[in-house]
């Protein structure tokens, strides 16, 4: 089972890592947004889904955490695992290594 | 006689249903409940933002008291926007509601300028808890544009039904449903902030 699915599992916390092939001219804090209720992630009326956003094309990433989850991760730990272990690993033109340094790093912060 | 009134029960409910929802009885305060609610998140997020701002200039004069005007002007910006309070009855007002923005606007750009200043001081730049307001303010700024946005659908919504037959019957008649004002996202930056590039 894989990590995502385990957390899921065990906290109820849906994390969510998705790319993009395009952001279709939007702002990335919009499109993820919009991504996110779109697809429902995190149960429904305690909003407590978590997504990892990458669009490679435009070189842009984020962090989106729904409100339940806001006291878990906060704007300064998602910040930092921002740039401390995703923007390194692909600035190096590594994509796996950062995905998964940045998952795992969210799951502890909300596991 | 029993099945006879039963039937004559069963055809005067649905039009009893109707006669309600097709007058806006129903749907006008439904949609004006939602966008106001959906303005109570919008304050939230700017309360949070006025919230994070007494912390950063703290932190900032710590490093920087070179920068004390403009450190005053947003000190002062926060003052004016927090004594601007805008209730969900003052939406329907566009006076209020653009003297509310306006006062925001104002704190938007004090609050760029302050941080603009921060390029010229390395040591601020990489405080730890600098760095954690700054984040915090980004993600604030972030939620007041989606609020903002939520917010200006539902009283899209509203005032769709209000100027729509036949809602907009009920609407004049029995509310006196005036139609609400759609917000501007004030931070200049807002669609830049929150994003990383790498």
């Amino acid at each position: 089972m894989s990590k995502l699915a385990k957390l899921e599992r065990r906290t109820g916390h849906q994390l969510v890592v998705a790319t993009t092939p395009s952001l279709q001219g939007q702002p990335i804090g919009q499109y993820s947004v919009c991504l996110g209720r779109h697809w429902g992630i995190g149960r429904k009326g305690m909003n407590d889904g978590a997504m990892l956003l990458i669009a490679p094309a435009e070189l842009k990433a984020r962090i989106e955490v729904g409100y339940g989850l806001e006291k878990a991760l906060r704007d300064e730990e998602a910040s930092r695992i921002m740039d401390e272990a995703i923007i390194p690993a692909f600035k190096a033109g590594q994509f796996e290594k950062g995905i998964e340094a940045g998952a795992d790093q969210i799951m502890r912060e909300i596991g | 006689m029993l099945t006879l009134r039963k039937r004559s029960l069963v055809l005067l409910t649905p039009l009893a249903a109707l006669s309600l929802s097709a007058c806006g009885i129903n749907s006008v305060p439904t949609a004006e409940e939602n966008a106001k609610a959906k303005w109570a998140n919008v304050q939230a997020d700017y309360q949070r933002r006025a919230d994070l701002i007494p912390n950063l200039v703290e932190t900032v004069k710590g490093f920087a008291k070179q920068e004390q005007s403009t450190l005053t002007a947003v000190v002062e910006a926060r003052a004016k926007a927090t004594s601007i309070q805008l209730s969900a009855n003052d939406l329907s007002d566009p006076a209020k509601v653009a003297a509310f923005q306006q006062a925001q606007t104002q704190l938007s750009g004090s609050l760029g300028r302050l941080l603009a200043t921060v390029e010229a001081y390395p040591e601020l730049k990489s405080n730890a808890n600098f760095l954690a307001l700054q984040s915090q303010l980004e993600g604030t700024e972030n939620r007041i544009n989606i609020s903002t946005k939520d917010y200006n659908e539902a009283v899209q919504a509203y005032n769709t039904t209000i100027r729509t037959f036949p809602d907009a019957i009920g609407a004049k008649i029995f509310y006196g449903a005036k139609p609400m004002e759609t917000f501007k996202a004030t931070a200049p930056n807002a669609d830049r902030a929150p994003t990383v590039k790498f």
